[in-house]
């Protein structure tokens, strides 16, 4: 085990890059909702910032706490989160924003457990491929995981938050087939979620209907179609090179929520195609600097976090781009790094954290 | 365990590679939107954005022959609102309020109402352009002036009947702006302001200005020299006879172009609210019918002419009057015209030498040519308004009926009817479907949209028959009752008409409508003047007296404007001493000293200026002077 004691400096710096972006751009999307809601224009300058604040001080702290003792408190961790994510459903605890009872708090303060569940289930997962790795070829074990996860989802789902739950699953399948698994088991997996997908629409043949309306959004401009056209709205006028900074027109009430779920929308309007494509180099320059730290980690329990937490971030990413361009159906996720909100931000940059310790351990090859 | 590793680091490899494709379909998908849907996607956004005022599209410019601009437009803003963006909403309902004369609680819904843009109407639509100054003074938010305009009628109530007018939203209602609606008719536009979702304007943005698209041009086959011409005359003559109506007609025989047309009494298109439907409805020359009286004696010699039943130098003894079937009808001439030739029968306009060629003639030839010339039939002239005319039906014309149709009396025909057929009678043969539409036009550019041609309708009477009836309704006018239309120099031919009006199947005492229809130059007609004026009061009512004299105004200044030129060959005119003026011939003094100038015994010199050379005279040389006038002579210093 080498030891070269440096965090890797260049997802350092992408980091605190895509978080700038973000608390810029943030204040820019929200700006006329801030004014409009609080009669300030910079509520949620303020807020992402000093969530930004506490989330880097916190990834500097993490990144420096050896990663191994989330191995050894794996169980403990996420059954401490489980935990949570139960009592939130309890009315008095839980606090329901946006439909979803996805919120504990405490005076102005508040965090969304399902969040945390992200990196609790990626410890856990990584803790058991890395001890039990050679009896993952054994069907009895994958389903035992599996169970887990599922299990998770089903709380989850409880709030309901379907696009965190979806990605603990997507993260926990992806984990598991670079973890070696069998690819047989991939395509029984494929058929299984195929066959769901029938029975929900033989049992309501109108949701096939919503699901792809993101297709033809103005089939249904007014209900499913609404917020990728609005999206679209934003896009396709700022051209190359976008209407300028602050200039968006679709903040103005058009798009729904332009500093959360849409924000990238936002951001094409207002720096353009150039802007926008800049940004998704910027991620893949993040996320292929942190599959290597994952691939140079020097034992399987670093390289399963680095490998998890990535993942995670990736297809967060995918999605809400996948989204924003009309690419999938809408879901709710949030884009790491630019979205606004706190528990967001802060498990994404504690996350970091966590993967620049990994990369303080790496192999030479 | 380095064979688990091993697996591993492939699958990392491989996630790597998938990584880097699927941000490649990103970025694909988002250059998609981009460069291929974008500009589509731009516009319904910039719909969604922006709320429109909507903008008039402006008319077509009306035009006569000449390319004179006849009607056009005048800016006349109107107001729109924005209510969510109105902030201070009692304050400007009350502006509003006094400003557009509309009561306040009318204004405040106006300023209140739920809507992305409230237009005010009518007040607020096409104010003037001192009210649009105090809105643009205040400057209230919200409050917009939209560039609306109104039609413009450079001759106020000139060929009002012609032209028509429109609505409050341009819309022709009446006469050529509602026949040629979908021509004349500008595309609208819009003013458009961003606004957030909630209405409010995004203050950053300028607006779109949608300009709107102005119709077409038309241009009419009106010459509006001689349209003025005939207005004038008419307003003359109201002064001087204060008839209960009048009516000119002035069209191009040779084709079935109309020159001008007027109706009196008229109305100010611009302000038709404050006349009578009666009146800007009827286009008396097209919607007139009566009983034509004289002038309808062209027809019935046209048609005996053409069958040969009587030649001009055959003679005809007048007594005054004719027995017909019993009954005795009189010549207009106590004690009649005694003997005389077919010319002078239509010279005289004796009623017993047509209810002759009527005879010979017989019922079924007589009208089968009323029929050919166009009567009882709409002539199809693309205005509104036109009327048939009644015609006898033949299996009701009895000997009595024949005799009056004969002279005028018992058909009811229209003022254009008798003028086409009168056209036909004199142009070679040929009756024209008469028109005012020359061609169509875009604006800017003058491209030709469409173009009217003349539409000859049929042959009613052969070439020679035609060459007939000009010498003999120019011997009308040089010999005849029309000697009042006689213009020295100008080959005049015409006829006389003197309708009785009838009410009730009774016809009225002292009430008729007389007319004059008159031709020039009779060689080759160019144009045919009508006119009739109903009832003239301090006058003996015949057109010979009162209409002939007009026409002869009306040729004497319309010939020189559309470039005919004086001829020397015409028929003489037949002196009736102490009734008719003489005119004679003015010498060449220019240039000659003032106390050696010949001696004159038709008429006396007028002086102007200090000098002893003529330098100028007035009429010129050549010209004639009636008997006993004045020649005005300008004399200046060598």
């Amino acid at each position: 085990m080498g030891e070269s004691g440096k965090i890797n400096t260049l997802l350092f710096v992408t980091t605190l890059l895509l978080t700038f972006i973000g608390v810029v751009m943030v204040y820019s999307a929200s700006q006329v909702w801030a004014q409009f809601k609080y009669n300030n224009e910079y509520y949620y300058l303020w807020r992402q910032l000093i969530f930004a604040g506490i989330g880097i001080i916190g990834m500097i702290f993490i990144s420096k706490i050896d990663y191994h003792l989330y191995r050894n408190n794996a169980s403990k961790i996420f059954l401490f989160v489980f935990f949570l994510l139960i009592i939130v459903l309890i009315p008095g605890i839980g606090i329901i924003r946006g439909g979803a009872r996805s919120w504990i708090g405490i005076g102005s303060f508040s965090l969304q457990p399902s969040e945390f569940m992200k990196i609790a289930c990626i410890i856990l997962l990584s803790k058991y491929l890395s001890d039990y790795y050679k009896d993952m070829k054994k069907p009895k074990y994958i389903i035992m995981l599996l169970g887990v996860i599922i299990l998770v989802f089903g709380v989850i789902m409880l709030q309901p938050d379907f696009g965190t739950g979806m990605i603990i699953i997507a993260t926990a399948i992806l984990i598991l087939f670079v973890s070696g698994v069998n690819l047989s088991y991939f395509l029984y997996l494929g058929l299984a979620g195929a066959g769901g997908i029938v029975l929900l629409i033989i049992s309501a043949p109108y949701r096939l209907q919503r699901i792809f309306a993101y297709l033809d959004p103005w089939s249904d401009p007014l209900g499913a179609g609404f917020q990728i056209i609005q999206s679209l709205y934003a896009i396709a006028p700022g051209g190359v090179f976008g209407v300028g900074f602050g200039n968006s027109i679709q903040k103005s009430f058009y798009l729904p929520e332009p500093q959360t779920d849409f924000i990238f929308a936002i951001i094409l309007e207002e720096l353009g195609f150039i802007g926008g494509v800049a940004i998704i180099i910027l991620y893949l320059i993040f996320l292929l600097t942190s599959l290597k730290i994952s691939y140079h980690a020097v034992d399987l329990f670093g390289k399963f976090l680095a490998l998890g937490i990535t993942l995670t971030i990736f297809i967060q990413f995918f999605i809400n781009i996948g989204v924003v361009i009309g690419l999938l159906p809408v879901t709710g996720v949030t884009l790491p790094f630019l979205s606004y909100g706190g528990s967001s931000l802060a498990v994404t940059l504690l996350g970091v954290g966590i993967i620049l310790n990994v990369s303080k351990y790496q192999h030479d090859d | 365990m380095n064979d688990f590793i091993f697996i591993m680091q492939k699958r990392l490899k491989f996630l790597m590679i998938l990584f880097s494709a699927l941000v490649i379909v990103l970025i694909f998908r988002l250059s998609f939107i981009q460069f291929v849907n974008g500009s589509d996607i731009t516009n319904r956004a910039i719909n969604l954005w922006s709320r429109n005022i909507p903008v008039e599209g402006q008319r077509g410019t009306i035009y006569d022959r000449n390319g004179k601009p006849i009607v056009n437009n005048k800016l006349a803003p109107s107001v729109a609102l924005i209510p969510r963006q109105v902030e201070k909403k009692e304050e400007v309902a009350k502006f509003l309020s006094e400003v557009l004369s509309i009561s306040y609680e009318d204004s405040y819904k106006h300023v209140t109402k739920n809507v992305n843009v409230e237009l005010i109407k009518p007040k607020g639509k096409k104010i003037t352009l001192d009210q649009a100054k105090q809105i643009i003074n205040k400057n209230y938010k919200g409050v917009y002036l939209v560039g609306d305009t109104v039609r413009n009628y450079l001759y106020d109530s000139y060929l009002a009947h012609v032209l028509g007018f429109v609505g409050i939203d341009n819309q022709g209602i009446t006469g050529i702006e509602y026949m040629y609606e979908d021509y004349l008719m500008g595309e609208g536009g819009a003013s458009k302001y961003f606004t957030d979702a909630k209405g409010y304007s995004l203050s950053n943005l300028y607006g779109i200005y949608d300009a709107p698209s102005k119709g077409m041009d038309i241009y009419l086959t009106i010459d509006i020299e001689l349209q003025i011409l005939l207005e004038r005359v008419l307003e003359n003559a109201n002064a001087r006879y204060r008839p209960d109506q009048m009516l000119g007609l002035i069209m191009n025989p040779k084709n079935g172009e109309i020159y001008a047309m007027a109706s009196y009494p008229s109305y100010n298109p611009a302000e038709y609210q404050n006349y009578d439907q009666e009146i800007y409805n009827r286009n008396l020359p097209i919607w007139m019918s009566y009983e034509p009286g004289s002038t309808f004696k062209i027809i019935t010699y046209s048609a005996g002419i053409e069958e040969g039943v009587f030649k001009l130098d055959e003679h005809f003894y007048d007594p005054g009057y004719t027995m017909v079937d019993g009954t005795r009808i009189k010549d207009w001439k106590a004690g009649g015209h005694g003997d005389q030739t077919f010319l002078e029968v239509i010279q005289n306009s004796c009623n017993p030498g047509f209810m002759e060629i009527g005879r010979r003639l017989g019922t079924e030839r007589l009208f089968d040519y009323i029929d050919r010339y166009g009567f009882g039939k709409k002539t199809g002239v693309d205005l509104l308004g036109e009327s048939s005319g009644i015609v006898f039906d033949v299996e009701d014309v009895g000997p009595v009926e024949l005799a009056t149709s004969s002279f005028g009396q018992g058909n009811s025909v229209t003022p254009i009817q008798l003028v086409t057929a009168t056209s036909a009678a004199i142009n070679g043969g040929l009756l024209y479907q008469p028109y005012v539409l020359k061609d169509i036009r875009m604006p800017i550019t003058n491209e030709l949209i469409y173009e009217s041609t003349p539409k000859e309708v049929r042959r009613v009477i052969s070439e020679e028959t035609s060459d007939v009836m000009r010498y003999a309704l120019e011997s009308v006018v040089a010999r005849g009752t029309g000697r009042n239309a006689f213009i020295d120099g100008y080959r005049v031919g015409g006829k006389t008409g003197t309708a009785q009006k009838a009410v009730n199947g009774v016809y009225l005492e002292n009430n008729y409508i007389v007319s004059f229809i008159g031709a020039a130059p009779m060689n080759d007609p160019e144009l045919v003047v009508y006119f009739a004026i109903d009832n003239p009061k301090d006058t003996i009512q015949y057109g010979g007296v009162v209409a002939a004299p007009i026409v002869k105004e009306i040729l004497k200044e319309a010939l020189p404007i559309l470039g005919i030129n004086r001829q020397d060959n015409q028929i003489e005119k037949v002196y009736r001493w102490g009734m008719d003026l003489r005119y004679h011939p003015v010498p060449d003094l220019i240039g000659k000293k003032k106390n050696k100038l010949p001696y004159q015994i038709y008429y006396k010199y007028e002086f102007f200026g200090e000098g002893e050379v003529v330098k100028y005279q007035s009429p010129s040389p050549g010209e004639k002077v009636v008997e006993g006038g004045m020649i005005l002579v300008y004399l200046g210093k060598e």
